[in-house]
């Protein structure tokens, strides 16, 4: 059994980690180290939820732990590297309203505001220097940050991993304060597989049959059979 | 503490800071040719350069005024000064201003501000350009390092570097891992100061990009040996206020000569460490457009408003 003061440290070490990758998610022009930097984001939240299996001893922190590993750290990273690779896009240059330097500045605001209004809604609740309480708001500012995500890239890649690494914000927030039903967690999973092989077909185009859509990608060069 | 401490450190900061400087140099040099698959030069290549350089006469272009001359030594003034601030072997306890963060950045600053004018009063076409766009870059990072610097002293409750080492020596990382963030703002501020990639290239001369090389195109002889130990030294101290912040393992609190030994070889390691990381770092990226920069400042700005954030609120 590791030492309580030592858990909760090292869980504060991986929410600054899970910042600085949420960071460097909004900020990156790079497809293929996006994914490389949401797969280490998840993997992340797996440590954090086998450290809080540590304090509070719930197996669903176990199960939710697999659970995360197994899809949000092999299995949807995979698939969405295996994208990027048949389709020769590299990088993510095309922004609506907001560039990265704009959604930088405003996720501060953003984490200022989650954070004053957590003050104002949990007032006497919870301590504010409640290692909870800080992860709580680092959670809601994820996924509100993953939602900017959403509406200021243009390319359908990026939208789904803004939409991922606002998943990843649901998931902390409720492992710190609300605990969802891990049978919730699970279908919320599958969601978001099922949405990563869909935006296979978005990415080009919704209104083609598979044998239009296929050779749509080879008319317009956006897939390699023979990869070097 | 005695003034005798007080004036000991003084010799032993600058002495350590004059000494070990120009080693760091030659390492990242050495780093950046390994990655590239060359040999790279000696360790002691520095030296040998700025040894070389101060035995040789200095030639001025006849279109310069005493402003050229003055610069160097101006200069070098500046980031001496700046070096009693940051405390690289042993910590005493701070006299007068000496160790005021804020003082620390206006020293920096001020040096920049004489080599600029250096670069300007040759009249030569790459100083000019070479002090404009330092010039520039140095208004851009200018809000990002006041904010880095406050995010350190709310952070240590305090603006004085000599206490910063000392509440940094009694805590741990993993205690404060704001001292993470803090590290990654300090990391992107020392590669904007120095003008190492992907800020500008050391490494290139005459070419249209260069930023912090071509200010001093037009030194010679001593005066440019005291820029390129000047630089050398602005390089060691932004080193030092990384390692002896976030890693202060080693540094000595009192003044005895086996702490002060053990501090200077734990010192040397360290920075060579960081060092060989920056080296490593540069050769991965390639040098950003002049536009692009303020990209990277942001993401220092961003993890410093983090840390006043977190720091003022819990």
């Amino acid at each position: 059994m590791i030492d309580p003061i030592i858990v909760t440290d090292l869980i504060r070490v991986f929410l600054v980690f899970i910042i600085i990758t949420a960071a460097y998610i909004i900020s990156t022009r790079n497809l293929s180290s996006l994914v490389t930097v949401y797969a280490v984001q998840s993997l992340a939240l797996v440590f954090i939820a086998l450290l809080l299996f540590q304090i509070e001893g719930s197996t669903t922190l176990l199960a939710i732990a697999a659970l995360t590993f197994t899809t949000k750290v092999l299995i949807i990273p995979h698939f969405i590297g295996t994208i990027q690779e048949k389709i020769r896009i590299k990088s993510d240059i095309q922004f609506h309203f907001l560039t990265p330097i704009k959604s930088l500045f405003l996720s501060v605001v953003l984490m200022l505001v989650v954070y004053i209004t957590f003050v104002e809604i949990m007032d006497g609740a919870s301590a504010p220097d409640d290692l909870f309480f800080f992860g709580a708001v680092i959670g809601i500012s994820m996924m509100l940050m993953g939602m900017m995500i959403i509406f200021s890239r243009k390319r359908a890649l990026t939208k789904v991993l803004g939409f991922l690494s606002m998943e990843n914000g649901a998931l902390l927030f409720g492992l710190f304060i609300t605990e969802l039903p891990f049978m919730i967690e699970f279908l919320v999973v599958i969601d978001l597989i099922i949405l990563v092989l869909l935006t296979t077909i978005l990415i080009v185009g919704l209104d083609s049959t598979i044998e239009d859509y296929h050779e749509r990608l080879q008319r317009f060069h956006l897939w390699e059979d023979d990869l070097p | 503490m005695s003034s005798i401490e007080f004036i000991l450190y003084l010799v032993i900061n600058t002495a350590v800071v004059l000494l070990v400087a120009p080693l760091f140099m030659s390492l990242l040099k050495k780093v950046k040719a390994k990655t590239q698959g060359r040999q790279g030069p000696p360790l002691l290549q520095t030296y040998y350069m700025i040894a070389k350089l101060f035995q040789k006469e200095a030639i001025c272009s006849p279109n310069s005024s005493w402003i050229m001359r003055v610069a160097p030594y101006m200069n070098m003034a500046a980031i001496l000064v700046a070096a009693l601030f940051v405390p690289l072997v042993f910590v005493p306890g701070s006299v007068g201003g000496i160790g005021n963060i804020i003082l620390f950045l206006y020293l920096l600053t001020l040096g920049r501000f004489f080599m600029a004018l250096g670069g300007l009063d040759a009249g030569s076409a790459f100083g000019g350009m070479g002090s404009s766009r330092e010039m520039s870059i140095a208004a851009i990072i200018e809000p990002t390092t006041i904010i880095v610097f406050a995010a350190l002293a709310f952070a240590f409750k305090s603006l004085n570097i000599f206490d910063m080492v000392f509440a940094s020596a009694a805590t741990s990382v993993l205690a404060t891992p704001t001292l993470i963030l803090i590290a990654i703002s300090l990391f992107i501020i020392l590669i904007v100061e120095t003008g190492q990639v992907p800020v500008d290239n050391p490494e290139t001369h005459l070419e249209l990009t260069m930023i912090h090389e071509g200010m001093y195109l037009e030194q010679s002889g001593r005066n440019l040996a005291l820029m390129e130990l000047s630089s050398a030294v602005k390089f060691t101290l932004l080193m030092a206020l990384i390692t002896n912040l976030i890693f202060p393992i080693g540094i000595a609190l009192t003044l005895t000569v086996a702490g002060i030994m053990i501090a200077v070889v734990l010192f040397v390691i360290k920075a060579s460490v960081l060092t060989v990381i920056i080296g490593l770092f540069e050769s991965s990226i390639a040098k950003t457009r002049f536009f692009q920069l303020p990209n990277l400042f942001t993401m220092a700005f961003f993890f410093s408003t983090l840390i006043i954030i977190i720091e003022v609120f819990t």
